[in-house]
Order: C-alpha cells, then structure tokens, then sequence
C-alpha cells in the first residue's frame, strides 16, 4: 500500500467518525438550539472534511462543504439563527458529504455524475436560501464550471481569466470585444461567463459606462506573460487577473524543484522566474500589500492567493522551497556550542605554544641558525594568528549583559517612583567572555547607584527645568587595546561638598586636603563612604563602590568617574579585552625583567640629563614642558644593585586614563607576547605587579601593574615636597 | 466594412511605413501631418482607432488626443501612442489625455499589426 493510499484511507476513517459526530451534533441541538459547543463541532466536522479533501483534490467534496461550512459560520457568529429546518437540511447535507466521499474515493478520476450534482447543488440552494450562482464555487472549486445547462465542462487545462471593467473602459476607448477577439487568436475561449451585477435599471444606467465583467475558461498554451499582454492596454481600466490551469500547477511545482538556490529569493521573484506570475501580478499585490494597514497588512502569498493570480498550492511550494533555502544557508553558517572549558583548555595550550615559540626563537638567535630563524620567523607569525583566533573565539558581544539591566531598570524605577529610559549602544562590542562575567556584578551595583543617587525624582527633575523622565546611558566602546563601558545619567551629579565633608568626617582625607575636583569624586569609591543621606536598600550603605572598584581592578581594568553638578555623572570602566594574553613590551632593570602591558606604553625617551631636565628631588621630567612624574622600578622593588657601571637610562612613558608616568629602566626589549600567569594567593596583595609570565629561557618576568605604579611616582612626588619642610 | 485607421504623424516614412501595414491587414487608413490637420479632417466619419504621435510642430499629439476626446463622435475611439522613448512620464501624460495604448518606435509592421489588433480586429 503506497503511502497515498493509506492516507486515504485515513481520510476516510477520519471522514466517518467527523460525519458520525456531525450527525450527533445535530440531533442534540434539537433538543437545545443553544449549545454552541455543538455548533462548533458541526463546523469544526464540515471544516476538517473540506481541508482534507483539498489536499487530495476531491473539488467537488471541497466546493460542497465550503458552502455548508459558511452557513454554519454564521450560525457560530449568532448571524443565522438554527432551526429544525436548518438541521434538516443540515442532516441531508451530511448524507450527501457522504456520498460525495464515497464516490471521490470509488473513483477519483470521475467527473462528479449529474445526479450528484444536481443534489450538491440542491442543496446549496436550501443551505443558503438563494440561487446559486455558481461564481462563488469557482472560489473555491477551480476544476469546474457549471453551464448553465447543468453539464459540466471539465476546465482543468484552462486558463480562468476574469476581467472586471471598470466605468471608464468605454470613455477609453476600450472595448472589451476587442481583447476577447485577440485573445481567440492566442488559444480556444472554452467558456464565457458575463455578468454586469452592477448595472442599474432604466434610466439610472449610463450607457457610456461599462458594467461588465467576465470570467473566461480559457485553453491555450501561451505563457501567462503572453496572456496578460493581450490586456495590456486595458490594464487602466480593467481588474484582469489570471489563474494558469490546474494542470499548470503540477510544472509550476516542478519548476520550482528545479530552481537553482542562487536563484531562490522573494517569494515574488520565484514565482515570475517559474512563469506562475508576471512581474504586473506582483507589483500589483506589493502595492496592495504596502496600501493596507500596518497591522493588517498579509503575507506576499496570502494576497496572491486572495486575488486569485496564482493556486495556493503553487505559493506553498515555493514558500517551502524558499524555507528550505534558508535553511540549508542557515546551516552553513551555523554556530557549534562548544564547552567553555575545552575553550580555556585551549587557549591555555596556545600560551605555551607561544611561550614554546619564543624559547625556539631565543635558541635560533643565540646559535646564530640563519637558514633556522626563517622557518621559526614564519611559525612566528602563524603562531600569533592562532593566538588571535583562539582569543577571539571566546569573545562574545556586551549586548546581552546589556539588555538584561532593562529589566532592572524598569523594576527599581518602579520601586523608586522614578521615571527612567534605560539607552543602550554598543551593544555589538566584543571582549572576552569570562571578562565579561566578572564584569556583571560591578556594573549592576554602578547601574543602580545611577538610578538611586544619579536620577531625581520627577518632581526635582522638573523643578530644575528637565524632563520628568531621566535617562541612563550605557555605552560600550574599543579604545586602545581596551573596552570601555559607560553608565552616564543625566541626574544631579555628584555634590563633592558632601563627599568631602563625608570623607574628612570619615577620616578618609585630612581637613587640609589638596584634592582636585576628579580626585574629590574618586572618593567616592573609597571605603566607608556614602552620600546619601539616608540608606535605602539598594545602596547608600558605603558598601559597594570600593566593592566595585576591587572587582575592576581585579580584572587589570579601572574605573573613572566624572560628573558636572546639575547635568549628571558619567562613569567609565576601562577594562582589558582578554585576560589570557596580551602585548607586552618588555624592559629590564637590575637583571630583573619586567613586563607592561603594550597598549599602556606612551613612548620611550633617553633618561638624558642634557636634554630633558630631571628634577631629581621632586622626581618628575620636564617633558616637551610637561611635568612627567618617574619612578626608578630597581628603586621601588627593591632589587640589589650590580656593581655593573650603567651606561644609559631609559624611560618608558606610560599611561593610565588621564594619567600618565615614566618608568626608569636600564634596558628596553621590546615587544613580548605575553601569557598572563596568575600570581599565587601569597603574592596576590603585592603593590605594582598583577602577574609573571615566563620567557623563552625560563625566566620568570612580572607584569607591571601601571595604575598602581603611576599613583605611586605621583604620590611619591606629592610627599617630597612635605619630608623637605 | 473595412475598419477605419487614422495616423497622425509628421514623419511622410512613417505614415507610409503605417499605412501600408495597415492597408495590407485590410483596414483603411486616413493620414494627417500634425494635430491640427488631423482635427480638421475629423468630420464626423467612423474611425475605429487612431494612431498618433507625440512630438508634432503645430499641435501635438497630447493636446491632439484632449481636442479628439472633446469632440462627441470621437470620444470612445481609442487612441494610441507612438514614442520614440519608453519614458514613463511620456506615458503618463498620455494616459492622462486619453491614450490607453501606446508603441514605442521604432517598430516593426507585424508588432504594430498585433498592437492595433488588440484594439480593433480589421
């Protein structure tokens, strides 16, 4: 048994029972007319049959039922009240669905005999309570037309062209005879059916307007371009639309197998290339699409089947066609979940093959392998590719950490009686993933301190002249080496009167502070302080900010702030792309090696004293007319000095935000990639390094902690001054 | 009775190049020069289309196409349009006027004999 035949079979199975219920339906609404439950299985039954037997092609089952499926619309619509006579006819119609089924399935191949016909139509006529005029079954029923003898012509290889005229068509020039002759010319006219519904009586009928309409079955073996050109010139004055032959469809469907991928496009498009549709069909159902309602505009295909330009069957197809395209192209660029723990494991091993690779290229240099050093030269560069690549694999975009704080914001603007627009860019920029997760708690608690403190409330805000609403800013962006996130509001700044008061009282800062501005709201990431006069629970306890400000750090990021009273404060966390790998430029001091992260290095000048003056007490570098504090890194870690005499100093310009340091060194190496190692837990609290890498030889080099450093070399030249009093 | 064609057309060859096709599929054709010749020769006869063309000395064929619609024996004769460029505003205008054919020149006689045969069968 094909599987063909066993479907139907199961439309048969199926078919009986809908009819058995039907039938039960109908005989309880006797008793109870209201039951609207039963009213819907009635409908549900008629419905069923109908869209089943449409998928096997037994029209006349579909055209039947469709009929009895409206009436029992309007019955569930409370439009027709049902009435012992309505269920009679009902019964008998659900008698005649049988008979129809009975003899779609014996032969399927077999026009529908007269008597059939006949009662379909019979019945029609008591269903609906008026003359059927046979132009709403050919809504539905495609592969017939009723003469109005009664016999049946079978259309299934025609055309149905149906030509609506509109008033002017005579005033034009137009006469429809005209088209219909040429069309003759094309094929054979196998049916016309006139009608005018419109044309009003006696003397309110304008002759030199024109009420036709016509619907023709037509054979021919033209093109639907090609037909559609025969109206062209009526195309102003006339509604044409041509539906191509069911026999048609089954080529269209071929058409469309065979369509080459790069070929599958807009829905439109396919269906013009296989011929089912002519560029005019498709302007004309875009622009009907483009006129409706935003919200009640339909798909492409839905109008063009609506309009009757083409078989649902043959938009199906293509919409599967198009779907499967997408598919397939959807796969080939498809994402792989990969664990993220294989993800470090790999990473972690490309860090040794870095480190590997520059132990190889120490050992090329020192034997002096010429012929060596460019296999190692190009393995250089691929291994640094592969670095960039697994790096980037664990980069994933901010966005969606972003747009989780949406819902915060709307809760504690709530909560807080607020009203506040969470706006968010950036979202596209990458870093690294377990960047990333570290950086949620911080920027939650920075978020909210923005809504709590940040923002007025609505009565403040439009005391002062702005809008009621405050908006908070989140922006993400890539600057040198680094990723920079940005919470800005719009509220009433930072009052650093308060902070300072709070920090003085605090015994954070000494009364005699010489503090500017921006170190004065920097304060406010300092232990024990919170301006807000009163706590509420979610901030305002002095807890938190320093919280913050460890968690950035910890991941060799920063966090600034700047704020102008009245008109908001913006905060800045500068963080590091990857905490794997990076950049490195290393120096030397003391035969200590020392490693700073590249994207941090300004510039490096000769420690020359003829050229730049050196302010040895108060350790800063006159540099270009800037002041340049400097810290000699043997000094301040404290290596033991080697009795070798130094022949030049370097400095190694480095900055850090708005700062900016030298570093004193002897000996400048130049760049290193750099595999971070963490420190132990025992040196992990250690003042200038956040890390060690270990080089090619197997020497451990510290990396740099340049924040830490500057503050120290600007510190220690704030202090001088202080010891010389 | 032989269908009645009437073509307006400043170009002598294209007239004759129209006519003959025309005479050759069995209709009879009327020829003017320019709009105003061809009002003057509207007299009141059956004419079952009329050709005409755009660009004209003395009257175009867009103010030509107006004048015929005006006049009562003519205003369901349809009208169609030569241009030398499918430019769509050309047509537009022409379509305003009351030409709902049009062919773009230059043609050949079998295209011209299949677009008057959608509008008049000789």
């Amino acid at each position: 048994m094909s599987e063909f035949d066993s479907a139907l079979k199961i439309f048969a199975q199926e078919s009986e029972q809908l009819l058995l219920d039907m039938e039960g339906a109908l005989l309880s609404l006797e008793s109870d007319p209201d039951d609207s439950e039963m009213i819907n299985s009635l409908f549900r039954a008629m419905h069923t049959i109908k869209g089943s037997s449409g998928l096997f092609g037994f029209n006349p089952i579909v055209a039947f039922t469709h009929e009895a499926e409206s009436v029992l619309d309007k019955v569930r619509n409370n439009e027709r009240a049902i009435d012992g006579e309505l269920i009679s006819v009902m019964l008998d119609s659900k008698d005649h669905t049988a008979r129809l089924i009975e003899h779609c399935l014996s032969s399927p191949d077999q026009p529908l005999p007269d008597e059939l016909t006949v009662a379909s139509d019979a019945l029609i006529k008591r269903l609906t309570g008026k003359q059927h005029t046979h132009i709403q079954a050919q809504a539905t029923d495609t592969s017939q037309v009723h003469s109005e003898g009664g016999g049946n012509i079978s259309i299934d290889d025609s055309w149905l062209i149906s030509l609506d005229f509109r008033d002017n068509a005579f005033r034009n020039g137009m006469d429809p005879l005209s088209f219909i002759r040429y069309l003759k010319t094309l094929g054979e006219i196998k049916q016309i059916l006139t009608f005018f519904p419109e044309m009003p009586h006696g003397e309110v009928m304008d002759p030199e307007s024109c009420y036709l309409h016509f619907k023709i079955a037509f054979t021919s073996d033209a093109s639907k371009q090609t037909i559609e050109s025969v109206f062209e010139y009526a195309a102003d004055d006339c509604d044409i639309k041509i539906l191509p032959p069911n026999s048609k469809v089954n080529a269209y469907l071929q058409l469309l197998d065979s369509l080459d991928e790069n070929h599958v496009s807009r829905l439109g498009e396919m269906l013009i290339q296989v011929g089912a549709l002519t560029e005019h069909d498709v302007e004309h159902a875009l622009k009907d699409q483009s006129d409706a309602q935003q919200d009640t505009a339909k798909p492409l295909g839905e109008i063009l089947v609506e309009q009757q330009m083409v078989q649902k069957p043959v938009v199906e197809h293509a919409l599967k066609k198009q779907e499967q395209t997408k598919q397939k192209v959807a796969a080939e660029n498809s994402y792989i979940r990969v664990d993220a723990d294989k993800l470090g494991h790999l990473i972690n091993l490309v860090g040794e093959l870095v480190i590997s690779s520059a132990a190889m290229n120490l050992i090329v240099e020192r034997h002096g392998l010429t012929d060596a050093g460019d296999v190692a030269a190009s393995m250089n560069s691929l291994v640094s590719s592969i670095r960039d690549t697994a790096l980037e694999l664990r980069m994933v975009q901010i966005g969606e950490t972003f747009s989780r704080f949406r819902r915060v914001v709307r809760d504690v603007s709530n909560e807080l009686g607020k009203e506040i627009d969470l706006q968010i860019s950036g979202g596209e920029t990458e870093l690294d993933k377990t960047v990333v997760e570290k950086i949620n708690d911080p920027l939650m608690h920075l978020i909210r301190n923005s809504l709590d403190h940040g923002i007025e409330s609505p009565a403040q805000r439009l005391a002062v002249g702005k809008p009621a609403q405050g908006i908070v800013q989140l922006n993400a962006y890539h600057e040198s080496g680094h990723i920079v996130i940005q919470i800005a509001d719009d509220g009433a700044g930072l009052d650093s009167d308060k902070i300072v008061e709070k920090a003085i009282a605090n015994g954070i800062i000494k009364a005699d502070h010489s503090l500017t501005q921006q170190e004065i709201y920097n304060l406010i990431f300092a232990a024990g302080l919170s301006t807000k006069a009163q706590a509420t629970n979610l901030s305002g306890r002095g807890v938190g900010m320093d919280v913050v400000k460890k968690n950035i750090e910890a991941l060799r990021g920063s966090v600034m702030i700047d704020s102008i009273p009245g008109e908001g404060t913006t905060i800045s966390i500068q963080l590091p792309l990857t905490l794997a790998i990076i950049d490195g430029f290393m120096v030397g001091t003391e035969q200590v090696r020392y490693i700073i992260p590249l994207s941090m290095v300004d510039e490096c000048i000769e420690m020359d004293s003829t050229e730049s003056e050196i302010n040895e007490i108060e350790h800063f570098i006159n540099l270009r007319g800037h002041a340049l504090p400097y810290l000699r890194l043997g000094e301040y870690f404290n290596t033991p000095k080697s009795n070798v005499v130094k022949k030049h100093e370097s400095v190694v310009v480095v900055k850090f935000g708005q700062d900016r340091a030298g570093f004193v060194v002897d000996e400048l190496h130049g760049e290193h990639q750099t595999v971070i190692k963490p420190l132990g837990k025992m040196f992990e609290k250690l003042k200038g390094i956040t890390g060690a890498t270990v080089l090619g030889d197997g020497n451990v080099a510290l990396i740099l902690d340049v924040q830490g450093l500057i503050e120290a070399a600007i510190g220690k030249r704030k202090r001088k001054p202080a010891l010389l009093h | 009775m032989a269908k009645t064609i009437m073509i307006v057309d400043d170009s002598a060859s294209i007239r004759q190049v129209v006519t003959i096709a025309l005479k050759g599929a069995g209709y009879d054709v009327i020829e003017a020069v320019d709009g105003k010749d061809a009002l003057s020769k509207l007299t009141g006869q059956k004419i079952n289309l009329i050709i005409t063309d755009v660009n004209m000395p003395i009257m175009d064929g867009i103010t030509f196409v107006q004048e015929a619609k005006k006049l009562a024996a003519y205003k369901f004769t349809p009208m169609m349009m030569l241009t030398t460029e499918s430019a769509d505003d050309k047509k537009q205008a022409g379509k305003a006027a009351g030409a709902k054919a049009w062919l773009t020149k230059p043609f050949q006689a079998p295209t011209l004999l299949d677009a008057v045969s959608k509008l008049v069968l000789p």
